[in-house]
């Protein structure tokens, strides 16, 4: 019997009850629709919080005092200090590199900004020019931080949008004067709306000088130090002479953590591909569920059709021609039922991308492909116990109708 | 009818198509024992992370420098303008409702001695610190009640770094150096595992006013104070509030109380563990579409049945409700069987996977059951009406 | 050896709890190619079940059986399905037509079970549909039909293989007279042809037209006669 022939027996028999294939297929739909739903959901957050970091560019090394060497501890060194600081001085000797374009060393703490009666407490960061670049920020009145020597201090800050705001209401900020701390400083530039970026929110943020920030917080040492390479090529070889330049001025202590960009991105990917996994994975278990309707229905089918199969065994069909046309109908079922799943899943995706539009929802490749996949098998596996007890039926009794 | 007389009736109907019967509560059943296999590891989570909590002393409250940031941690814990200092700690310390406090400033230092060299978190603590951390000493005894202001140079050792630097042999009394500067070791601390991926093993515990040295600072990254229990939990927070403010004159810092702590764990937990039975109960929805199909096909089959039923005097409520009550001990069996399956293999789970915390949650449980036997009744109702309303004449002459 | 069918010492008991139905007892017989045998007898005599033996449907429980001078006691499932197939045409009662299925569809089914393309295989349909007269009703469903319409469509569908052997198992059985006579004209042209033709009936002038006729009483043969 040639294939189009089984398909086309096995879809009239499908048609045959309307209801019955339907509820098989909404069945089937919505597991495979439930996964691509879910998995999209993973998706879109880890989509999220990559793009978060990959807008800063690829070439970006940052380095952290301290050398990270367990697993467990990374908590304290990240937040808390070293005793052998990163300095402005490190700092400078990393820049001058042969393969850095540009460093931007960051500091941050808190402080309480006030100007005239208003009073407010904020984040404020110590950076330098660079920081605009390799961040992706700019100002949007004014200039960002001068372009000078790291180490030089200067009476000059550049604030967000959000904080003019708050001090200044509609005035004009530029030029003014505020304190931060205990010190004064002059207004010279207004940051362009940003919102959160690498965990800084920029809009809230006050920028100062390094060298004001150390002088400010009355710290040496450097939090962390953003080091832009020429080119995504040369990551590896910069790493290397940034480790040697610091193990030179720090006594042949390579005290430093080097983080790229590429790291931090793949450990969120696997975290996030792991939730999409997990989650796909137990909406996928409502298509197993759908397996045993499929086999639940298919063996009413068989009984139903009991004559229907005598006489087919009258005229000569043979026991695989048999089971092959049961397992084709129940193959039919899922695959089916596994593409209205994928239409209706990707449907409430564009939905939820237009409800949502600064986080792109799609499901994985992965998850299209494993939910079809887990559909059609879970049809098949389900429709050969029907397919077999057609195909054993004694032909005399089926046709008898015992 | 009388209600028993409708279970017969139905149990005998389900009972002659038994392959079938429990193909459909197997529909269910998967779902109900997805739910209840969930949530219980849901719920375990819960008790687990509640238990390591309540192990960090009750009646805590933790106060950090600087206001409380947009990610939770506030920034001024890596600097800020106006520190919080072990001055402002002793202050707190003299308040008539703190029981004990210490002050914590973390780092990482190379640590050297007995030949060997390593890397490690260094916890800069008073001697208050194990209430705070959940933790005793294995060997020795914890830091000393010196003075905050100038301690002895004392160490104690987490129990894996001890393991790496003195394996079997006892640290007591060596001497060892920590960024440079040199200390003494007076304990080792029992092995506490993991805490949300923080090493509790791999530390070493120094005075904090020798991190501060160590890590060139003035400022503490936390304050941890344990008040009396026979005062509220808002008076003592007011009462720091007000104590620090007078020293900083102004509010440049955040409080957190531990119950705070343990209140919003619980709620993102149980989001948590609703949303892993909402995503367990999409199985349940398809076995629900199992039922009415297979229900559907029933009164298909058995219109000649239904058509005798009436013929003899049924009315069509009888009908109806015949096959409601089928459809519903069909969900109630699948439901039973998920719930002992699923419980089971919780419970199973449990004893297979020690590290992994499994508690049922009796709630979700009967949730799931009681989910379960609805789908059955809102399935049944389609095709029981259908039942219900075909004429009985027609009924007959089927087949 | 001759004889389109051989049978020889054939048995078929079925058990029906703890009791056992001889529904066939040590029956030899003799079929040559062509011929034209009706088969009579009380209800409950073996005659379905004779008929089933023969067409492969069933196997007997003891004796042995040779159609076309092969032994068929000893073919695998398979084989005996491929037998079916090509050799053995039927005819029931109850017509046995699937019901979603138009009357051309029917008789394509053993065509398509064969595997035949397309094309051919409409084409012998259609030619074996205008055969029995059919030819406007092709694309009816067997719902549309008559009685003695759908038997034309079942005879078609056992004859569009182009079998050796023609078995009839009360043809006319749910037929009115003038309907009967027509299916059994039908029949009978095939037998002038060269087809073998074997016809239960409990229909006494319907037996008569046959030219070898069978009696059988018990799971026996108790009268073979050629008059
Ligand atoms: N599958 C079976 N199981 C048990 N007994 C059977 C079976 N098939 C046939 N029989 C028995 O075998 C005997 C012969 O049956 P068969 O159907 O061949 O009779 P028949 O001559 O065709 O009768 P009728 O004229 O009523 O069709 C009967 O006693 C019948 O009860
Ligand atoms: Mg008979």
């Amino acid at each position: 019997m040639r294939i189009a022939d089984q398909g086309w027996m096995a879809t009239t028999a499908i048609l045959r009850y309307p209801l019955r294939t339907a509820m098989m297929l909404i069945a089937t739909a919505i597991g495979v629709s439930a996964v691509l739903m879910l998995t999209s959901l993973g998706e879109g957050a880890r989509a999220f919080v990559t793009g978060e970091f990959k807008s800063l560019g690829t070439n970006l090394l940052v380095v952290l005092p301290g050398k990270i060497e367990t697993s467990g501890g990374g908590l304290p060194g990240a937040m808390g200090g070293s005793p052998r600081d990163l300095t402005l001085d490190d700092a400078i000797a990393i820049a001058r590199g042969q393969h850095v374009a540009r460093v931007a060393p960051v500091i941050p703490g808190a402080a309480t900004i006030s100007y005239r009666n208003r009073e407010r407490d904020i984040d404020v960061l110590g950076t330098s020019a660079a920081f605009a670049s390799i961040r992706g920020v700019k100002a949007a009145a004014g200039q960002f931080l001068p372009e000078t020597e790291l180490d030089r201090a200067m009476p000059v800050c550049v604030i967000g949008e959000t904080l003019r705001s708050e001090l200044f209401d509609d005035a004009n900020a530029l030029g003014k004067w505020v304190r931060v701390g205990d010190r004064r400083f002059r207004i010279i530039g207004v940051m362009q709306d940003a919102g959160t970026v690498a965990t800084i929110n920029i809009d809230e943020a006050l920028f100062i000088p390094i060298g004001s920030a150390q002088q400010l917080f009355n710290t040496q040492g450097i939090f962390r130090l953003l080091v832009e390479t020429k080119s995504e090529a040369v990551m590896d070889a910069a790493r290397r002479e940034l480790i040697r330049t610091v193990e030179a001025r720090h006594f042949g202590n390579d005290d430093i953590t080097v983080v790229t960009q590429d790291a931090v991105l793949s450990t969120f990917n696997t975290i996030f591909n792991a939730l999409s996994a997990a989650l796909g994975g137990i909406a996928a278990i409502s298509l197993i569920v759908a397996g045993t309707l499929i086999m639940n229905v298919m063996l009413v089918a068989v009984s139903q059709r009991t004559q229907e199969i005598g006489l087919m065994k009258a005229l000569g069909a043979r026991r695989k021609q048999i089971i092959s046309l049961f397992l084709l109908e129940s193959a039919l079922l899922s695959l089916f039922g596994a593409m209205v799943g994928v239409a209706v899943g990707q449907l409430a995706i564009a939905g939820l991308n237009a409800a949502y539009p600064s986080v792109a929802f799609r499901a994985p490749a992965w998850a299209v492909i494993a939910a079809v996949t887990t559909a059609l098998a879970s049809g098949l596996i389900f429709g050969i116990m029907p397919a077999r007890r057609a195909a054993s039926l004694d032909p005399v009794e089926a046709l008898s109708g015992r | 009818m009388t209600t028993a007389d409708i279970i017969a009736f139905t149990s005998r109907s389900v009972l002659s198509h038994r392959l079938r019967s429990s193909l459909t509560a197997l529909g269910i059943a998967i779902g109900v024992a997805a739910v209840v296999l969930l949530t219980s590891l849901g719920e375990g989570l819960n008790q687990f992370l509640l238990q390591e909590f309540s192990q960090i002393g009750t009646n805590s409250i933790a106060i950090n420098p600087g206001r409380p940031g947009t990610f939770g941690v506030s920034t001024g814990v890596i600097n800020t303008v106006r520190p919080l200092t072990i001055e402002d700690g002793e202050a707190l310390a003299r308040l008539p409702q703190i029981k004990a406090w210490t002050p914590i400033r973390a780092g990482v230092a190379d640590l050297e001695g007995n030949r060997r060299q390593r890397t490690t978190s260094v916890m800069g603590v008073g001697p208050g610190a194990p209430i705070f951390f959940g933790m005793n000493t294995a060997l020795g005894k914890f830091l000393p009640p010196d003075d905050p202001q100038s301690p002895r140079p004392f160490v104690v050792l987490g129990s894996k770094v001890r393991q790496d630097m003195y394996g079997d042999s006892n640290p007591l009394g060596e001497r060892m150096r920590i960024g440079g500067s040199r200390f003494q070791v007076i304990g080792v601390m029992e092995s506490r595992g993991n805490l949300l991926g923080f090493d509790l093993d791999d530390l070493v515990f120094i005075p904090a006013a020798r991190a501060l040295e160590l890590f060139n600072t003035r400022g503490l990254m936390e304050i941890d104070v344990q008040h009396y229990g026979n005062y509220p939990a808002d008076e003592v927070v007011a009462a720091v509030k007000r104590l620090l403010i007078a020293r900083h004159g102004h509010e440049d810092f955040s409080i957190v109380t531990q119950q705070q702590v343990m209140d919003t764990m619980d709620s993102v937990l149980d989001v948590l563990k609703f949303a892993v039975a909402a995503l367990g109960s999409i199985s349940l929805l398809v076995g629900g579409v199992g039922i009415f199909t297979i229900m559907t096909i029933a009164v298909r089959e058995r219109r000649p049945e239904i058509g005798l039923l009436r013929a003899i005097g049924s009315t069509r409520r009888h009908v109806q409700e015949l096959f409601l009550a089928e459809s519903i001990v069909l969900a109630s069996l699948g439901g039973f069987i998920g719930l002992v399956v699923g419980a089971g293999g919780a419970l199973l789970l449990g004893v297979a996977v020690p590290a992994l915390p499994v508690t049922i949650s009796i709630p979700y449980l009967l949730g799931a059951l009681a989910l379960a036997i609805i789908i059955g009744l809102v399935a049944g109702v389609l095709p029981a009406h259908r039942a219900a309303a075909l004429e009985p004449l027609e009924a007959l002459r089927a087949e | 050896m001759p004889g389109l069918i051989r049978l020889e010492k054939i048995c078929r008991d079925f058990q029906v709890g703890d009791q056992t139905v001889h529904a066939l007892r040590d029956l030899d017989l003799l079929i040559e190619a062509g011929e034209y045998v009706s088969i009579m007898g009380p209800s409950g005599s073996g005659k379905s079940t004779l008929l089933n033996v023969l067409g492969l449907l069933d196997s007997p429980t003891s004796g042995r059986y040779w159609l076309n001078d092969r032994d068929v006691s000893v073919l695998s499932d398979d084989e005996v399905a491929a037998t079916r197939q090509s050799e053995v045409g039927f005819v029931f009662q109850f017509f046995h037509l699937i019901p979603r299925m138009t009357a051309l569809e029917n008789v394509e089914l053993p065509l398509t079970l064969a595997g035949v393309a397309r094309g051919e295989r409409a084409q012998r349909a259609a030619l074996i549909l205008d055969q029995m007269g059919l030819s406007d009703r092709a694309h009816h469903r067997p719902d549309q039909l008559s009685g003695g319409q759908r038997q034309r469509v079942a005879i078609g569908r056992a004859m569009v293989m182009k079998p050796k052997l023609l078995l009839a198992d009360e043809p006319t059985g749910n037929l009115d007279t003038e309907s009967g006579d027509e299916v059994i004209e039908i029949i009978e042209k095939f037998n002038v042809e060269g087809l073998t033709v074997i016809v239960v009936t409990h229909d006494p002038a319907l037996g008569k037209r046959a030219r070898r006729h069978l009696l059988m009483v018990d799971g026996r043969i108790a009268q073979d006669d050629c008059g």
